[in-house]
């Protein structure tokens, strides 16, 4: 039994990307694969919901880079929500949190993208980034 | 002195704070800067870090003059003071003109050799202070008013403000009129203190300067011990200046926690020896606590708090009396263990607590934190009071020390090389955090620096062993995770370059394993073994919720 899994959907123009358990370097290429499938069906707007995240080390870490640099090259847009205190500071050291934006959770993620929240509904514009 | 004994590259793990006042000095420009109280027990650093801002502002710019004066304890009659306090900022700010080394070391210069510099320099301003100096000769009050006010009068003439930078401030208390100290005297600093264009920064002993109402509306800016990086550049700068190398048992770093005075002092004569081992360092450790310098200016603060050899043994006992309670003591238990006065016990854990020997509020007394202080004064006890030989006492000293390491909770775990094996040891940390009633935060952040221990020992053993050895301690305030394996040493260099060029980054990314560590735990330490090498992570527990007399405030 693997101490990683992934699941995505889609809302409208928006992927939403959630990781479960440990992001070491297989599970950071299962994202790396599953973003790159959104973004080369032209998706412009990705999530990545780190509420279920338990551990992240350096060689996964190194990988996300790969992700943040693709999503890049597409011209696309890249949110992380629930990160926990740990996790942010993790990618802080890294550099990469000038080059996404973070949200407490989905719904202000949402409301950054679109104006609306996942199941619809209009919100006031304004993004909640941490 | 008005220099560091420290040049810059000896200088550790100071310049957030260093930054810090010099950002504050130079806000007196707007008349924004509040006077501030550098706050921290003995050999923290706090005189060195006043030093060090002073030599930034003196030499690196132009917009705020620094004059920095240290109380002098055989200059505190009140006129002795003054004449003290004027010359030497008359001087420092001439100096400031042109920035003139040698007017900065003419301590002592007398009156007319002052007035003589003033005249050839034909600084007004200056001349009328002196000359109403002069004039108040035979009212000392006055005239230590005059020279108190001397910083606020050159800026308004000069339109340059002044960041008053004043050591051994608690001394003010000890203020004198013809040998009758007069606490009233020191009711003058309030002035000087509250002008925004001349802020003070001043330090001193914090337990007096706690008792002082002209500083109790002060900001307090926490001067605190050294951090992990810190303490390893300061002692590889102290083992290099000694020419050898070796490695500081985690323990005893644990100990010295962080105070450049005791790291300095302690690795110092352990570097005497040539490539110290362990045993080494203990041994430099118990030196020091017994004869060294650490000792003797411990010894010298008991004295000048206690110059009656009958009431310093009384003194010695009750120390060691708090330091060996389950918790804290009221005045009447000592009383009662002494067959002392109220008064007599009130005097002396009143001087106990100004001297740093002991805590305590409203009545009722604690040993200190400082775990050096306390085994100095276990040390002095046994040898003093109990008359035991320096050898028995140095024996148990170490041994209590260790036996206290000993009472920690320990488990041990033996992960093979196999994939994700690291998730093992985080999540039986996860079960002992809460066995023991841990933190999350603690535990969170010691699984996120184990995880990239053991991938660091599990990717470098080189093929050399099949076994990562994972060792878990938890005592009453820390908990200490070794990771050892077989193999080469730990890739040690750090990049952490902000993303930028992918592959570039990508190259580097392993290198943020040990910043990472770093970033998460308080201490870090490598080391051979005979297994091959050993990282021990250590994370402070947070002690118990108190009431802190020291009420540490804010920092910018």
């Amino acid at each position: 039994m693997s101490n990683f899994s992934l699941s995505s959907r889609s809302v409208k123009d928006v992927a939403v990307i959630t990781p479960r358990g440990y992001i070491n370097d297989i599970g950071a290429v299962r994202l790396e694969q599953e973003s790159g499938q959104y973004l080369d069906n032209g998706l412009k707007k990705l999530v990545v919901d780190f509420s279920d995240v338990q551990f992240i080390n350096t060689i996964g870490l190194s990988i996300f880079l790969s992700i943040v640099q693709n999503t890049q090259d597409h011209g696309s847009q890249l949110c992380f929500t629930n990160m926990k205190k740990d996790h942010l500071e993790i990618f802080e050291i890294a550099g990469l949190i000038g080059h996404v934006k973070v949200f407490k959770d989905e719904n202000a993620a949402f409301t950054y993208l679109n104006g609306r929240t996942p199941d619809g509904k209009k919100t006031a514009s304004q993004t909640t980034a941490v | 002195m008005l220099t560091s004994s420290l040049s810059e590259e000896a200088f550790f793990g100071r310049q957030d704070e260093l930054s810090s006042l010099y950002k504050r000095a130079l806000r007196a420009e707007q008349g924004a800067s509040r006077s501030v109280v550098l706050a921290g027990p003995r050999g923290i650093g706090k005189t060195e870090i006043l030093r060090h801002l002073f030599g930034r502002l003196f030499w690196t710019q132009e917009r705020v003059f620094p004059f920095l004066f240290t109380f002098n304890p055989a200059l505190l009659s009140v006129a002795a003071f003054s004449k003290a306090y004027l010359s030497a900022f008359l001087c420092q700010r001439l100096a400031f003109e042109k920035r003139e080394q040698a007017l900065l070391y003419r301590d002592g210069i007398s009156i007319d050799a002052l007035s003589g510099l003033i005249e050839e320099r034909e600084v007004a301003w200056a001349r009328e202070i002196l000359f109403q100096f002069l004039q108040c000769s035979r009212d000392p009050v006055e005239a230590l008013r005059i020279a108190l006010a001397a910083p606020h009068r050159s800026m308004l003439s000069t339109k340059i403000p002044v960041a008053v930078l004043i050591d051994d401030f608690h001394l003010v208390g000890r203020l004198h009129m013809d040998g009758v100290p007069d606490h009233r005297l020191s009711h003058l600093f309030e002035e000087p203190l509250g002008h925004g264009k001349t802020p003070h920064m001043i330090t001193g002993n914090m337990a007096e300067l706690q008792e002082m109402l002209v500083t109790s509306g002060l900001e307090r800016f926490p001067v605190r011990p050294l951090g992990l990086e810190g303490t390893s550049s300061l002692a590889q700068y102290v083992m290099k200046r000694c020419e050898t190398e070796g490695n500081v048992p985690p323990l005893l770093l644990r100990r010295l926690d962080g105070n450049p005075f005791y790291l300095e002092r302690v690795l110092a004569r352990a570097g005497e020896k040539n490539h110290p081992v362990e045993q080494d360092f203990w041994n430099a450790y118990l030196r020091e606590i017994t004869d060294g310098a650490l000792s003797l200016y411990w010894k010298k603060v008991f004295k000048s708090f206690f110059p009656d050899l009958g009431l310093r043994r009384v003194a010695l006992e009750t120390i060691h009396k708090i330091n060996h309670a389950s918790e804290d003591l009221p005045v009447q238990r000592i009383v009662k263990s002494f067959a002392r006065s109220d008064s007599q016990a009130q005097d002396i854990v009143h001087n106990l607590y100004l001297a740093g020997f002991i805590n305590g509020e409203f009545g009722a007394f604690r040993k200190v934190e400082d775990a050096v202080l306390r085994d100095l004064i276990d040390c002095l006890y046994q040898r003093e009071i109990l008359e035991k030989a320096a050898r028995e006492v140095e024996r148990d000293i170490l041994e209590s020390i260790i036996a206290r390491r000993e009472q920690a909770v320990r488990f041990e775990l033996v992960l093979p090389m196999a994939r994700e094996a690291e998730l093992v040891a985080a999540q039986s940390l996860e079960q002992i955090g809460k066995n023991l009633n841990l933190s999350q935060e603690t535990v969170g952040q010691m699984q996120i620096a184990v995880i990239e221990a053991c991938i660091n020992a599990l990717e470098h053993s080189g093929g050399m062993g099949d076994q990562v050895y994972v060792s878990i301690a938890v005592d009453e305030d820390q908990l200490e995770v070794s990771v050892e394996s077989a193999g080469r040493e730990f890739i040690m260099q750090e990049t952490g370059e902000p993303f930028r060029d992918q592959e570039a980054v990508k190259a580097s990314g392993r290198g943020w394993g040990i910043k990472l560590i770093k970033r998460f735990v308080d201490q870090v330490t490598f080391e051979k073994t005979a297994r091959g090498t050993k990282i021990v992570l250590i994370k402070k527990l947070e002690r118990p919720a108190g009431i802190q007399k020291e009420d540490i405030v804010n920092r910018e």
